[in-house]
């Protein structure tokens, strides 16, 4: 469990994750802002304290991997690494869909820190599933850990790499959901609701926790639980937009900001403007 | 499955000597114990199963430990020989064609062609081969699909021999790759070869009058027996085995075309986007102006029961209907200038 003062310290990072997030928003290309700003916590849990990384060597055999398999929140994990200090947040801002630039609107794997481009949902859990068993095979401890969104929960392919998760006991996978109840084209609960997660991961033999998703606290002390015999699923409760007071209430799974919101949305967020 | 790889002739210094000691197997058994025996000597090698293993999986017994059956998971299957293969290993993965290509189609696209995975999709019940189990159970589709994803790799051996060689090259292979393989053949091809190599066509036998390019089990197969049969009617035909359809070896299908008067394709494949699509784009990208006569499925689903053979029938696929519609598609004259030279039947 993180002390107080590290704790702040994320708490700053995360802040600094949202302005830059923000500012994405503000590209000619926008970005996919409810879903970055929803798991803004959860990759600064991660990336700033849980796994074991190096942004000077994102490469490293002993790393621990991230997916992202909501990787429509590309956004947000590029702002998040930037932050992480895998590459210069600036440049992230001047590259971000340039022509012929890495930063793509889903996530791409050239991007430091980055395994697996993702984008199509419904992946990324099968790749996790892949490396911790070849991990496994291979006799190394590495971790591995996928974001899935709740929306993204409709895929298939995730309840069958569940299953084979359970049954070999891949207890070096921990499934996050970032549980913001939106999807594309409105509320979960009234397009795929996603009843009872917690019963139903449980019975597929997956260890689950629910905890508040912006409660950096909360999140550090379920993803560093002591590992059992068993994968761990972590239901992280989120808000669409969080962080954004003029988001709430609204539909922000995508946005394209003038200067004007610009202006409005970092100065809510308490960053002075000229 | 009752080979034993470790006894008798080693299969893979004596691969020819292997095949006699074993004649009874079919080429997608012949996949397995080649596999087993070059995992002795690549230990990257894995293998996954989406329980259409059957019993008795040589590789399962012999390297338990690089062996996984996902269960009926195709796309979980696929996803994790990415990430496997990302870790450095060679995933080799199986199961029939119909789920392997098509039901885990985006994981192919994704988990295997766009990050240029060192994955081994390897299917059998390739084309009709699954015969009564009816068209949930038949391929007719997968070539021309997995030809479309950029950097694939697809292939498609012609008989046992070519299989045990296949394998040895996808060891060593660098890239995503798609292998069919049938289901029921045990086929020999009575055909000199020397080696395999991946991206190039063999040319089994020249002729000038007809270029016949083939793949796989049962179109070879049929294209040599219709050249045999077009021999007897005096008509000289080219065979080629073209055993990769991508990369294609277009330089053999313009020495082809450049040798012979009509060239005709050989599959077991819808006749949309096989190798005779690729061959018709070939020659047309190249401008030759010639003719290509495509055999091959139908365009159809065949929802009716019947043998592999019986199938294959309804769309032409035999030696002796091949040799047939070729003679019906030959230059008039030529067969005007046959007809009346009785000694040369």
């Amino acid at each position: 469990m993180p002390p107080n003062e590290e704790l702040e310290l994320l708490r700053e990072r995360a802040k600094r994750v949202r302005r830059l997030i923000v500012r994405l928003a503000a590209t000619p290309s926008g970005c996919h802002l409810g879903g970055s700003l929803s798991l803004v916590e959860i990759l600064v849990a991660l990336l700033g304290r849980v796994m074991r990384i190096d942004p000077r060597a994102p490469g490293s055999a002993e790393r621990d991997h991230l997916i992202l398999s909501k990787g429509h929140s590309a956004a947000g994990l590029y702002a998040a690494l930037a932050e992480s200090g895998f590459f210069d947040p600036e440049e992230l801002v001047r590259k971000y869909n340039a022509d012929g630039s890495i930063f793509t609107g889903h996530v791409n794997s050239q991007v430091p820190g980055v395994d697996f481009s993702t984008g199509s949902l419904g992946h990324g859990l099968g790749l996790g599933v892949g490396l911790a068993l070849g991990r496994r095979m291979r006799g190394e401890p590495n971790r591995v850990y996928v974001i899935c969104g709740d929306g993204e929960l409709g895929e298939g392919s995730n309840w069958e790499a569940i299953q084979v998760a359970a049954h070999h006991r891949l207890s070096q996978l921990t499934l996050i959901i970032d549980r913001n109840g939106g999807q594309n084209d409105g509320p979960t609960e009234s397009i795929l609701p996603q009843a009872a997660l917690v019963e139903r991961l449980e019975a597929f033999g997956f260890h689950t926790l629910e905890v508040d998703g912006h409660d950096l606290h909360a999140l550090c002390e379920a993803l560093e639980a002591p590992t059992g015999t068993s994968p761990r699923a972590v239901i992280a409760r989120t808000r669409k937009g969080a962080g954004l007071p003029m988001l709430r209430g609204k539909s922000a799974h995508y946005a394209i900001f003038n200067a004007e919101q610009l202006r409005r949305a970092l100065a809510s967020m308490g960053e002075k403007t000229r | 499955m009752t080979a034993n790889p470790m006894t008798g002739p080693d299969l893979a210094s004596d691969p020819q000597g292997w095949l006699n000691e074993n004649p009874g197997l079919s080429n997608r058994q012949i996949f397995r114990h080649a596999l087993t025996r070059f995992a002795e000597d690549e230990s990257r090698v894995v293998l996954l199963e989406a329980d259409l293993a059957g019993g008795g999986d040589p590789f399962a017994a012999r390297h338990p430990e690089r062996f996984r059956n996902v269960g009926v998971c195709e796309a979980t299957m696929l996803d994790m020989a990415c990430a496997m293969a990302h870790l450095g290993n060679i995933v080799f993965t199986h199961t029939f064609a119909p789920f392997g290509a098509m039901r885990a189609c985006e994981q192919i696209r994704l988990g295997m062609a766009y990050p240029r995975a060192n994955v081994r999709l390897v299917c059998d019940y390739g084309g009709l081969s699954g015969a009564f189990f009816g068209p949930t159970h038949h391929a007719i589709e997968d070539l021309a699909i997995l030809r479309a994803m950029p950097g694939m790799t697809v292939l498609s051996p012609a008989d046992g021999l070519e299989t045990l060689l296949a394998t040895r090259a996808l060891i060593d292979f660098d890239g995503p790759v798609y292998m069919r393989l049938g289901r029921n053949r045990v086929s020999r091809l009575e055909a000199p070869r020397d080696g395999f190599e991946i991206g190039r066509a063999r040319c089994l036998q020249e002729g000038t009058d007809v270029g016949i390019i083939a793949h796989g089990e049962v179109g070879v197969g049929v294209a040599l027996e219709a050249a045999r049969l077009l021999e007897t009617r005096g008509i000289s035909t080219r065979v080629v085995n073209m055993h990769t359809l991508k990369p294609l070896d277009e330089a053999t299908i313009l020495e082809t075309a450049e040798r012979t008067g009509l060239l005709v394709t050989v599959e077991e494949h819808n006749v949309l986007g096989g190798l005779g699509g690729a061959v018709c784009e070939a020659v047309c990208e190249h401008g030759l102006g010639r003719r290509v006569v495509r055999i091959g499925i139908q365009d159809r689903y065949d929802a009716t029961a019947g043998s592999h053979e019986f199938l294959l029938l309804g769309h032409g696929l035999d030696g002796g209907l091949v040799a047939q519609r070729i003679m019906e598609c030959l230059p008039r004259p030529r067969l005007v200038a046959l007809a009346p030279d009785p000694g040369r039947s």
